[in-house]
C-alpha cells in the first residue's frame, strides 16, 4: 500500500517517485493532476473558484493563481513544460440554481477557466471527467502517474 | 460594526444567530414531528465558523453518500438552506412515510426521492417562516431540489458561495433526534455576509 497524500480544498500537495495523491468528492470544484514522468513528479490541485480578482492570498483556491502557483513549485523542483501531462475532473453541477453570482453553472465556470489558463501556460488537457451532476474523488499514483476517478454508484475510472 | 467577515462577529451576535437556529430549529422540529407522527426534536443549533476543510470534516466523511434538499433563499436575505439526510434518517422517513424498509440511497425510487424531497421542503419552509417572523425579513425561497451524491460534492456549492471573500464558511447547524434515536440529519443555515448585517440590523443590533 503506497503513502495517501490528501488534498483539501483550496489546496495542493506535490509528491515524487512514491504515493499517491488524493482529494476527496469534488463537487463543483475542479481537481487538477500534474505529472513530468521522466522524474516521477506530481501535483495534484483542488480549486473551487474561477478567477482571483481580489488578490486573495489563498492562491490554491483560484483556477488562475492555483495554477500559476503550481506550476512555478513543480519548475523549481525540475519538471519541464514539454513533459508536463494535465488530466482534469470535476466540474460539476450539483444542484440547478439560478440564484446570484451565477453559482448555478460555476462548476462549468470553473472547467472553462481551468482549461484556458492550462492553455495560456502552454499545457495541455491530456484527459478529462469533467460536468454532469455527480462528486468525484480524484487520486494520482506518483510512481506511474495514473489517474483515478472514485464517484457514488459508479465503476472506478482510470483518467 | 457592520460585518465584513464571518470571523469578525462577536457574541452577542453569535448568540443572536444560534437564536434564530434555535427559533427556526424548533418549528422544523414540530412539523416534522407532526407528518412523521413521532416525537422530534433538535439538539441545540450551533453557530460554526470554520474552514472549508474543517467544514466537510464537522459533517462527516465527504465520500459518505446523503441526500440533500436544497433551497435557494432571496429577497431581503440571500442564501442556501441545506437539509443533509444521511442513509439512517432516510430509512427512518421512508419507513414512517410508505412503510417500505432497506431502500439504499442510491436505489430510492422515485416516490421515495419525492417523499424526501417533501419533508426537506417542510422542513425548510418552517425554519424559515419562524426566521422572517422572529427578524421581519422577507425571504423568498426557490423550489426545493434532492440530490444524491457524495456530501463534499454537496457542501462544494456553498463553500463556493462563502469562499469568494472568505477562508471561512459559516453554518447554523441543528441536527434532528427522531423518538430520541440520533440521526445525523443536518439543517444548515447559510447565509451570506451581507444578509447576516441586515439580519443584525433588523433585530436592533447593528
Amino acid at each position: 500500500m503506497t503513502k495517501k497524500i490528501s488534498v483539501g480544498i483550496a489546496d495542493m500537495k506535490i509528491a515524487r517517485q512514491e504515493g499517491t495523491l488524493i482529494t476527496y468528492a469534488l463537487g463543483s470544484c475542479i481537481g487538477i493532476a500534474f505529472y513530468d514522468p521522466m522524474i516521477k513528479l506530481g501535483a495534484l490541485l483542488h480549486i473551487m473558484l474561477p478567477e482571483n480578482n481580489q488578490t486573495d492570498k489563498n492562491v490554491f483556491k483560484f483556477a488562475d493563481s492555483g495554477i500559476r502557483e503550481t506550476l512555478r513549485k513543480l519548475y523549481a523542483f525540475g519538471a519541464t513544460r514539454g513533459r508536463m501531462v494535465c488530466k482534469i475532473a470535476g466540474g460539476a453541477k450539483m444542484f440547478e440554481m439560478k440564484g446570484p453570482g451565477g453559482l448555478g453553472n460555476i462548476g462549468e465556470r470553473n472547467a472553462q477557466n481551468v482549461k484556458r489558463v492550462l492553455t495560456a501556460e502552454g499545457l495541455r488537457v491530456v484527459s478529462e471527467d469533467t460536468g454532469a451532476n455527480y462528486a468525484r474523488t480524484m487520486s494520482l499514483d506518483v510512481a506511474t502517474g495514473q489517474v483515478y476517478i472514485r464517484s457514488a454508484g459508479r465503476p472506478e475510472r482510470i483518467l | 460594526m457592520a460585518i465584513n467577515k464571518y470571523e469578525e462577529m462577536n457574541e452577542m451576535e453569535l448568540d443572536i444567530l444560534k437564536e434564530i437556529g434555535s427559533i427556526g430549529g424548533g418549528n422544523a422540529a414540530t412539523a416534522l414531528s407532526s407528518m412523521l407522527n413521532a416525537k422530534v426534536n433538535m439538539a441545540l443549533p450551533q453557530v460554526e465558523i470554520l474552514g472549508f476543510n474543517e467544514a466537510i470534516d464537522r459533517l462527516g466523511d465527504p465520500e459518505e453518500v446523503v441526500a440533500a434538499v436544497l433551497v435557494e433563499m432571496s429577497g431581503e436575505i440571500q442564501g442556501i438552506m441545506l437539509f443533509l439526510v444521511p442513509q439512517n434518517f432516510s430509512d427512518e422517513v421512508v419507513f414512517r412515510m410508505l412503510g417500505k424498509a432497506n431502500a439504499p440511497l442510491l436505489e430510492l425510487e422515485e416516490i421515495d426521492t419525492s417523499v424526501l424531497t417533501e419533508i426537506g421542503n417542510i422542513v425548510i419552509s418552517s425554519y424559515i417562516t419562524a426566521l422572517s417572523s422572529l427578524t421581519g425579513v422577507n425571504v423568498e425561497l426557490s423550489v426545493p431540489q434532492l440530490t444524491v451524491n457524495m456530501m463534499g460534492g454537496i457542501m462544494s456549492l456553498p463553500i463556493a458561495m462563502m469562499g469568494q471573500h472568505s477562508d471561512k464558511i459559516m453554518m447554523v447547524t441543528g441536527d434532528f433526534k427522531i423518538n430520541d434515536k440520533a440521526l445525523n440529519s443536518s439543517m444548515l443555515l447559510l447565509p451570506d455576509v451581507e444578509s447576516l448585517n441586515i439580519l443584525m440590523k433588523k433585530l436592533g443590533v447593528a
